[in-house]
């Protein structure tokens, strides 16, 4: 039978996970305050982010001057990593890092800071709507005609790299073998769509700083000639190519396939993944569809794969930040935020190639494990930070006298509803019983007690996962 | 189109991260001697804060208060001041202290602490020192301008958080007038507002907008010798100048010529110099991006700092026509 409790208990831990998945966790207090409006009311209003800058961004520029004319993304790093560790629209800053991986353009190449943080801001702004929008305008961005070569593709001369990488990295992927749904002359042929596509020249930015990127389109050196792309012969250009693309069932497969392995799970379930390319198709290609029937589906909802998904780097980062809510406005220490990204192994705005970062597993190595334990323990252990000292009350609160595996449930709930492993759960009660008394409230050792266990949850494997 | 009761004279500066040259300046001031120091701020992160002494005529001379939270060092810095015997006081933002140094760069002492009683500071910006040699530090956090010896003892305060008449929000930049009067950049009310030497409210100018007499976070006020007021207009990336009573005379946007630095870059890297043609963005070029600061000398000459084309821009008030 289920009781009011449970069903109570039930409501927090998936709307716990849905604000893990759809943004980076939520403290326990927005968690009741979410619950209030309702798990689907909560989803629309995270699939419908009110786009425009944020109210603190004059504060931002202020005391990051030189992001505002960010030469570098090292430069553009304070800008993005206000926004991911404070947003109040959390999807809009995720489905912005969905995109900036898998469409990725990087400083090691483009070494501009203003035109990552417009890149960013286009994810943001077409990043939940219509599949096809978004890739015509990525296909206008001009640092992605720069980062991909497109300056150097001219009719008679194409260069292959746009054409190429739109086709097996952004919209329509390979298998394993491969092999994809198009062919070498389809790649061929998209590159001669796309000649005359550029960016425009910008002054080098060594002694007044950046001057903003344009797209340039140049039509006397833009192949018009008849092409054939995926089968229909015409004289495409490059929104063209885009349109047959989002019409074919295998880039709905494979924005389904990459949005089910960022949102649900790191092992594809192909029976869902199908289901979600159905609807994509059904939808027009509108992103916030996908997504709309990911987070209302059993399966998203199941246990099966609650705490499966390994974090990312910027999961963990900012997820920890955001707990602690140490940050009412920006301060030095927030410009450096990026940094611990870099050191965990995702270098925002620099990603290592045009395919992105490797996610899942991958991102863990004894490096990057002990990077992440030290940022999390240290975090958590912040007194002074307005949500530790929530975290603790929500400890206080759960009674004044509790037994080891008590104090340890609190103290999970505490840290934004978090669920560890039965064997995980045994070593923190363990540890708990070393003290040989029961935690209590007015205790001169509670706090420190509290603390040490909030340290030691966040240096579990059971905290790496979402 | 160009100014009319001013001049464009020339621009100084280069964007480098040491050296010669200027990382978003964002304040600059001219000792007794006519020397110019411009105060680099760039992102805490990047270290490339320093101030740096500097000729009318572009000659480097030396840098000090580069990064670091040693003495002598700074982190975060907002505005540089000189007081009579040339020794430049510091705030800085990060670290909640006023460091003050001989001209030649040489550290003398720093004063200060977190805090908002008197005597501590939340984040000081805009620092000017009266003719007593007291220092008034914008005191932007706390939302009040404190007066402090020259030690760093309290004196007086005026001001707390809010938008009704000598309240404050985030405000900046501080100047003084001829009779120790003193100007506010109220950075997020979009005005700036003048206070007697004692911290009485005197008036308001401008509100939020982009027209004449209408701010986006002013960042930057400076009244000169005839009482003419100058203001940054940082995000409306301007300079507007009023008279003494606020009205409105009018609206520098920039006028920019490569600066003796760039043009030797230029003429050294002709690669970078081919990008520069090709991309012709010369009257872009020329324009003012997130101008922070004004100062101006007994001649008639303005210097405004360019904070996001790492330059200082330099005009001359046109001096009015003789009477016939």
């Amino acid at each position: 039978m289920t009781t009011v409790s449970n069903r109570q208990s039930t409501d927090v831990a998936l709307m716990a996970h849905l604000l893990r998945r759809a943004g980076f966790g939520a403290t326990r207090n927005e968690i009741d305050e979410y619950l209030k409006k309702g798990y689907e009311a909560v989803v629309e209003e995270l699939l419908y982010p009110d786009h425009g800058e944020m109210e603190d961004q004059d504060l931002v520029d202020r005391y990051f001057i030189a992001s505002v004319e960010a030469r570098s993304a090292g430069h553009a790093d304070p800008q993005w990593a206000w926004r991911l560790a404070t947003s109040p629209k959390p999807l809009e800053e995720k489905i912005s890092l969905f995109w900036h991986g898998l469409m990725a353009v990087g400083g090691v190449k483009l070494d501009h800071g203003l035109e990552m943080l417009t890149e960013i801001e286009l994810f943001r702004q077409f990043g939940l709507g219509r599949f096809e929008d978004l890739l015509l305008e990525i296909s206008r961005n001009p640092g992605m005609m720069y980062w991909l070569d497109n300056q150097n593709s001219h009719k008679g001369a194409p260069n292959e790299n746009y054409g190429r990488e739109l086709l097996e990295l952004f919209a329509m992927g390979i298998d394993e073998s491969g092999e994809g749904a198009y062919t070498e002359d389809d790649v061929k042929a998209a590159a001669r769509a796309f000649t005359g596509w550029a960016s425009k020249v910008t002054p080098p930015p060594f002694f007044l700083g950046p001057f903003p990127m344009e797209f340039q389109f140049d039509p006397e050196d833009h192949d018009d000639s008849e092409k054939t792309f995926l089968g229909q012969t015409g004289n495409w250009n490059g929104d063209d190519i885009v349109r047959m693309i989002c019409g074919h069932r295998a880039a709905a497969h494979f924005v389904a396939l990459r949005l089910y392995d960022y949102f649900v799970s790191d092992t594809p379930n192909e029976a869902e993944i199908e289901r979600l390319t159905d609807v994509f198709q059904a939808n027009d290609g509108e992103i916030r569809s996908v997504l709309r029937e990911i987070f209302n589906s059993d399966h998203f909802k199941s246990e099966e794969v609650r705490f499966k998904k390994m974090k990312s780097p910027s999961d963990l980062v900012f997820g920890t930040t955001r707990l602690v809510d140490r940050f009412e406005i920006p301060e030095s220490d927030s410009g450096n935020l990026a940094n611990n990204t870099m050191f965990m192994g995702q270098h925002l705005m620099n990603p290592p190639s045009v395919e992105g970062w490797h996610e899942g597993e991958e991102w863990v190595d004894s490096g990057a494990l002990i990077e992440r334990i030290n940022f999390a323990s240290t975090e958590v252990s912040r007194l002074d930070a307005r949500g530790v000292q929530e975290m603790l009350e929500r400890v206080q609160s759960a009674g004044d006298e509790l037994n080891s595996e008590a104090f340890v449930d609190a103290c999970l709930d505490g840290l934004g509803a978090i669920d560890a492993s039965a064997r995980t759960k045994s070593i923190l009660i363990d540890h708990a019983d070393r003290y040989g008394t029961p935690w209590e409230r007015e205790a001169p050792d509670a706090i420190e007690r509290t603390i040490e266990m909030f340290q030691l949850i966040v240096s579990t494997p059971d905290y790496q996962y979402c | 189109m160009a100014p009319e009761n001013f001049s464009y004279q020339d621009t100084i500066g280069i964007a480098s991260f040491l050296g010669r040259g200027f990382m978003n300046p964002v304040d600059v001031r001219l000792d007794s001697t006519g020397m110019m120091f411009v105060l680099s701020r760039s992102n805490a992160g990047n270290k490339n804060v320093r101030i740096s002494a500097v000729t009318l005529d572009s000659e480097f001379q030396y840098e000090f208060a580069n990064w670091g939270t040693e003495p002598g060092q700074t982190t975060m810095p907002t505005a540089i001041a000189f007081d009579s015997q040339d020794r430049v006081y510091v705030p800085d933002e990060h670290m909640n202290n006023i460091s003050v140094f001989e001209r030649d760069g040489t550290f003398v002492k720093r004063w200060g602490e977190l805090g908002s009683e008197p005597g501590q500071f939340n984040r000081p910006s805009g620092l000017v020192i009266d003719s007593e040699d007291n220092v008034l530090v914008m005191d932007h956090l706390n939302a009040r301008v404190q007066k402090l010896s020259p030690d760093g003892d309290y004196i007086s305060s005026f001001g707390s958080e809010g938008n009704g008449p000598g309240e404050f929000n985030f405000a900046w930049g501080i100047s003084l007038d001829s009779d120790d009067g003193i100007w506010i950049a109220d950075w997020r009310n979009d005005r700036v507002q003048r206070f007697t030497a004692n911290g009485e409210f005197v008036s308001t100018i401008g509100s939020t907008g982009t027209g004449d007499g209408e701010f986006d976070r002013p960042s930057g006020v400076h009244v000169d010798d005839s009482g003419q007021v100058y203001i940054a207009d940082w995000r409306n990336n301007r300079v507007q100048v009023f008279n003494n009573d606020g009205g409105h005379i009018e609206t520098l946007t920039g006028d920019a010529t490569l600066s003796k630095w760039c043009q030797e870059f230029v003429d050294v890297n002709p690669e970078q110099a081919g990008w520069r043609e090709n991309a012709g963005l010369f009257e872009e070029e020329k324009r003012f991006w997130r101008p922070s600061a004004i100062e101006t000398n007994s001649d008639g000459l303005v210097l405004i700092a360019d904070a996001c084309r790492h330059r200082i821009q330099i005009y001359s008030k046109v001096p009015e026509p003789a009477l016939t």
